[in-house]
C-alpha cells in the first residue's frame, strides 16, 4: 500500500529524512514513532506529495507516486499536526466541511458530513464557527475532513498530542473503528504509550533514520534486555528467593510482599518451568504473568549510545 | 472536467460568494462612485461659455498641476481633451482595483502562512487552482464594477448633457485588461513570498516601480537621470503592464485599431506569462512556508 525506497529529504545541508524504506500493507495501523525533529512530518509530507523528496522513490497503491498524481492523492486523507488557525474565521464547521466535499466532488455530501460529525460527537456544533473550537474539537473536525472522501489511507500526524485523556480515548476509538472498516492508517507520534494500544506495527525514526521496524510485540522483545516473570503466591517463604536464584534459567529473583519477581533471559518462555518448580515446592502460584517492556521504556532504550545495536533491523529490507 | 479545473471552479465560486456577502467590495465601490460624483459635480461648475477648462475649478486645477508635474503637459492635455470623464474613470476605478488586488495578495499570504493553502492541497486542489480561483473572482468583480461605473457616468452624462467621448470607451476596455495584468502581478508577488506583509510589499513595490518608470518616460527630467531612466525604462517596459496600456492608447489617438487590439493582446500575453512564472515558482517553492 505504502512503499518507499531510500526516501531522503535534505533541507540545505541538513538531512531531515535519511534513506527511509517503508513497506506498509493494506489494512495496517502503522505507528511512526520518534522524538520531535526526528523527521516524521517531513516523511508524511513527502508521502502526500506536499514536499518534494530530495531522492528516493515512493509507491502508493502499487503505483509510482509523484505530486502530479492528484488522482492518487484523492485516495489519501490527511490530519495535519496543527489545524491552521486564523483562517476562514467566518465559516461554520458545516460550511468548512462542505467546501472540502465540493472540492472532492462528493455526491450526497450533506449526509456524509452529518454522519461523520455524529460519529465524533460534533453534530451539535455543525453550525458554529469552527474558529472558536477547542483544540480537541478542531482535531476531530480535522479527522472528519480527512475522512470525507472515504480515503484508503489515512495519515495522522501527532493526532493526540495536546489532547486531554478523554479526547485521546475518543480519537483512539475513532482510529480503531476506521481501521476495522479496512482503512490503512499511518500515525506519527512521540507519545509512545498511546501507540502501544493502537498500532499493529511500529517503526522508530531518529535523526531521520529508520532505526527499528517491527510488530509491536516483537519490537518490545527485541528491545527488552531481559524478561520479568511476576508470580503471586499465597505466601513468600524466606528461603525461596535463594533457591529460585539457584535455578539455571534464572538471572535474578526478588520478592515484593507476596509477589515473586524473577528475571529470565529474553530468549525463552520460562513460565512453565518456573510454575512447575514452585508447585514442586508445595507453593500455590495464584497468578503468573510475564511483564513485558512498555514501548515507553523501549524507546528510552534507544539512545544514541546503543543505536548501532538496532541499525540493521529496520533500515535494510 | 479534470481535477484542477474542478477545484478551480469550486474555489472560485466560494471566493465570489464570499466577496459578495462581505462589505469590503461594496465599500471600495462606494468610495469610487463618491469620488466620481464629486468630480462630475466639480466639472459641471468648471464649465463656462468657452467649454471645459480644468484650470477653472480649484480641485481640478490642483490635480491638473500635479499631473503635469508628474507626467508632463501632453499627457494631461490628452487626459482632458474630451472632457473630464476619462480622468474620472481612472480615479473612480482606482479604489476598487487597489482593494481587489491588495485584498487578494493579503489573503494569499495569510492562507499560505497559517497553512490553509496547504490544507486545500491535501484535497484535490493545488496552488495553481487556488490562485486561478482568486484571479477569476477578481476579474469578475472588476467587470461588475466597470459596468456599474459606466452606468453611473452615463447617467451623470445624460443628466448634465455631456457625452463620455470615444477615448473613454477605449480606456474602459483597456483598463479591464490592465487590471488582469495587475492581478497577475499580485499572484506573482504572492508566489515569491510566505506571508501577507512581504507579499503586499513586493506587489506594491512592483507597481510603484512600474509607475516610476512610466513617469520617467513621460517627464523631461534633466540630463543624467533622464538618460538613465530611459535606458532602464526601455528594458523594464516590456514587463510593465502600464507600457502596453499606454501603447494601446497611443494607437487609439492615431486611429490604428489593429494596433490597439494588439496592445490588448500583449497585455493578455504578459498576464499569461506572469501566471505561468508564478505557477512554476509555486511548484518549486511548495505550499509550506
Ligand atoms: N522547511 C524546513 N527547512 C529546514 N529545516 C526543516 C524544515 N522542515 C523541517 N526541518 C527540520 O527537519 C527536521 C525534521 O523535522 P520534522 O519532519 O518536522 O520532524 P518531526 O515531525 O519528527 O518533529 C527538524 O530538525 C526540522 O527542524
Ligand atoms: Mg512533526
Amino acid at each position: 500500500m505504502i512503499q518507499t525506497k531510500n526516501l531522503t529529504k535534505r533541507y540545505g545541508k541538513f538531512t531531515a529524512v535519511d534513506g527511509v524504506n517503508l513497506n506498509i500493507p493494506a489494512g495496517e495501523i502503522y505507528g511512526f514513532l520518534g522524538p520531535n525533529g526526528a523527521g516524521k512530518t517531513s516523511t508524511i509530507m513527502m508521502l502526500l506529495g506536499i514536499v518534494k523528496p530530495t531522492s528516493g522513490e515512493i509507491r502508493l497503491f502499487e503505483e509510482t507516486y509523484t505530486p502530479k498524481r492528484l488522482d492518487l492523492r484523492r485516495r489519501i486523507g490527511m490530519v495535519p499536526e496543527k489545524h491552521p488557525t486564523g483562517m476562514w474565521t467566518w465559516m461554520t464547521a458545516g460550511e468548512y466541511l462542505q467546501m472540502f466535499a465540493d472540492l472532492f466532488g462528493l455526491e450526497d455530501s450533506g449526509r456524509r458530513i452529518d454522519h461523520l460529525l455524529e460519529q465524533v460527537g460534533l453534530a451539535e456544533v455543525k453550525n458554529k464557527k469552527f474558529a472558536e473550537f477547542s483544540r480537541g474539537m478542531l482535531q476531530k473536525l480535522s479527522i472528519v475532513r480527512a475522512l470525507l472522501h472515504d480515503p484508503d489511507i489515512l495519515f495522522l500526524d501527532e493526532p493526540i498530542s495536546g489532547l486531554d485523556p478523554f479526547g485521546v480515548k475518543q480519537i483512539r476509538d475513532l482510529i480503531l473503528e476506521e481501521n476495522r472498516e479496512g482503512r490503512t492508517i499511518f500515525i506519527s507520534s512521540h507519545i509512545l504509550s498511546e501507540m502501544e494500544k493502537l498500532c499493529h506495527r511500529v517503526a522508530i525514526i531518529f535523526g531521520g533514520k529508520l532505526m527499528v521496524e517491527d510488530q509491536m510485540k516483537s519490537m518490545l522483545n527485541t528491545l527488552a534486555k531481559d524478561r520479568e516473570i511476576h508470580v503471586d503466591l499465597e505466601e513468600l517463604p524466606a528461603d525461596l528467593l535463594g533457591k529460585v536464584k539457584a535455578l539455571n534459567f534464572v538471572q535474578d529473583a526478588t520478592g515484593e510482599e507476596k509477589t515473586l519477581v524473577v528475571k529470565v533471559p529474553k530468549t525463552g518462555d520460562y513460565r512453565k518451568e518456573l510454575s512447575k518448580y514452585l508447585i514442586d515446592q508445595n507453593l500455590v502460584p495464584l497468578s503468573i504473568q510475564e511483564k513485558s517492556l512498555s514501548l515507553e521504556e523501549a524507546f528510552v532504550t534507544i539512545t544514541k549510545e546503543n543505536i548501532n545495536l538496532f541499525a540493521g533491523i529496520g533500515g535494510e529490507k | 472536467m479534470n481535477q484542477r479545473a474542478h477545484a478551480t471552479t469550486v474555489l472560485a465560486r466560494r471566493r465570489i460568494f464570499e466577496t459578495l456577502i462581505s462589505p469590503g467590495f461594496y465599500i471600495a465601490q462606494t468610495v469610487g462612485l463618491v469620488l466620481a460624483y464629486f468630480l462630475v459635480a466639480g466639472f459641471v461648475r468648471a464649465i463656462d461659455s468657452s467649454g471645459f477648462d480644468y484650470q477653472l475649478y480649484p480641485a481640478y486645477e490642483l490635480i491638473g498641476r500635479s499631473l503635469v508635474g508628474a507626467f508632463g503637459t501632453t499627457f494631461v492635455e490628452k487626459l482632458f481633451s474630451e472632457g473630464p470623464f476619462l480622468f474620472i474613470l481612472y480615479i473612480a476605478f482606482l479604489p476598487v482595483l487597489l482593494y481587489l488586488a491588495v485584498s487578494s495578495v493579503f489573503r494569499f499570504g495569510l492562507e499560505k502562512k497559517v497553512g490553509a493553502l496547504e490544507l486545500l492541497t491535501y484535497g484535490p486542489a493545488d496552488s495553481t487552482s487556488y490562485f486561478l480561483a482568486a484571479l477569476i473572482k477578481d476579474i469578475l468583480m472588476t467587470a461588475i464594477y466597470l459596468v456599474v461605473l459606466l452606468v453611473f457616468l452615463l447617467v451623470a452624462g445624460v443628466l448634465n448633457n455631456l457625452i463620455l467621448g470615444p477615448s473613454f470607451y477605449y480606456s474602459l476596455i483597456i483598463l479591464f485588461f490592465l487590471s488582469v495584468a495587475i492581478y497577475a502581478y499580485g499572484i506573482f508577488a504572492s508566489s515569491l513570498t510566505d506571508n501577507s506583509a512581504s507579499a503586499i510589499a513586493v506587489f506594491l513595490g512592483l507597481i510603484l516601480f512600474f509607475i516610476i518608470i512610466m513617469m520617467g518616460s513621460f517627464t523631461i527630467v534633466s540630463g543624467y537621470v533622464r538618460n538613465l531612466a530611459s535606458v532602464f525604462a526601455w528594458i523594464i517596459k516590456w514587463i510593465s503592464p502600464l507600457f502596453y496600456w499606454d501603447l494601446a492608447l497611443r494607437f487609439v489617438e492615431v486611429g490604428d485599431w489593429g494596433m490597439y487590439f494588439i496592445g490588448i493582446l500583449l497585455l493578455l500575453v504578459l498576464s499569461m506569462a506572469i501566471l505561468i512564472i508564478s505557477h512554476l515558482t509555486m511548484k518549486a517553492r511548495g505550499v509550506r512556508p
